[in-house]
């Protein structure tokens, strides 16, 4: 079985007929998605800001990871599950799609660059304050400001279908 | 002049006309709209969070306040500017929309009580109790997720 064909599979299952059929089941997951992700990125962005010297000047990095973390993973939690459900009712579709391909990609560069952060510089982020933002810390906060404009982006354009 | 006549200025001007007819701004405009809105719902959520005694509980309420609040600024700069460009190409659709005027009154109501409440903070003139920083909190978060839903009813009303 090919890689679409699954996705035919799960496009064409009765859940995901439901929710693309449905009035009002379909827009209300979208924008629990689009708030879902505005509420985790939105949070993540702080640390990246402080990372790139942007913003939060007088809050220390290690308190914006770890303080905001439960919040941001519930962003993300909502994130994922909106997702996965508007991804069941038309996943064929965007197998298809040039766009989503192009989000997923980001997404997964996104992961890997938090990977990243959290195996090099999450065990010593309490040391920022005393001996400044490492210069690669710095790079991984404008990659992830990056990556997760390009995933917001490439999303919007998916749901405009303009592959 | 009553506000069907400003609508339909809006909608048919140069700048209603130029995204209206061009295949990608209103896309693009979007995009840029999602932007703001996720800077905005962002910093909306760290000083909510923090009004309601979750998040960034070791710094002030003050401190978490004032250094989120170029970012306030900078989120509704944003999603206004880019929203009222996606008004323009469709003013007309708006007016005949219920959910647009609901939208355009609970921002109206969501901006006036965000900052009400986050430039007190930021400047220290008010300490809110708790129960009374999470009932604002609540308020506060749920006026925009109402804001939300409003816009997103816009496509089916």
């Amino acid at each position: 079985m090919s890689l679409f064909e699954i996705c035919q599979f799960i496009q064409d299952s009765k859940i995901g007929t439901d929710i693309r059929e449905s009035i009002w089941v379909f827009p209300i997951i979208e924008t629990v998605h689009v708030l879902g992700v505005a509420i985790s990125v939105g949070l993540i962005m702080f640390l990246d800001l402080k990372l790139t010297g942007l913003g939060m000047r007088r809050i220390p990095a290690a308190h914006l990871m770890h303080r905001l973390k439960p919040w941001y993973m519930l962003g993300f939690g909502l994130m994922m599950i909106s997702g996965a459900l508007l991804f069941w009712s038309e996943a064929a579709k965007l197998y298809e799609s040039f766009t989503f391909r192009m989000k997923v990609l980001f997404l997964v560069l996104a992961g890997l660059n938090a990977l990243i952060f959290e195996i090099l510089y999450t065990p010593r982020i309490a040391s920022f304050e005393t001996q400044g933002t490492p210069g690669g810390a710095t790079v991984v906060g404008w990659c992830s400001l990056g990556f997760w404009a390009a995933v917001i982006g490439f999303g919007r354009w998916t749901a405009y279908g303009l592959s | 002049m009553d506000l069907l006549t400003v609508f339909t200025w809006f909608d048919k001007s140069w700048l209603g006309e130029l995204i209206r007819n061009s295949t990608w701004a209103f896309a693009a405009i979007e995009v840029v709209h999602l932007f703001g809105l996720t800077v905005l719902l962002g910093t909306v959520t760290v000083v909510n969070l923090r009004l309601a005694g979750f998040g960034l509980r070791q710094q002030s309420a003050a401190e978490v306040a004032h250094d989120a609040m170029p970012w306030t600024y900078v989120g509704i700069v944003v999603t206004m500017a880019s929203g009222f460009l996606l008004f323009v190409s469709e003013a007309l659709k708006c007016y005949d929309s219920p959910p647009f005027f609901l939208k355009m009154g609970l921002l109206a109501l969501s901006l006036m009580v965000t900052f009400a409440i986050q430039r007190r903070m930021a400047n220290g003139s008010v300490e809110f109790s708790l129960v009374v920083g999470r009932l604002l909190a609540t308020l506060t978060i749920a006026l925009w997720f109402g804001v939300g839903l409003a816009g997103r009813a816009i496509a089916f009303f």
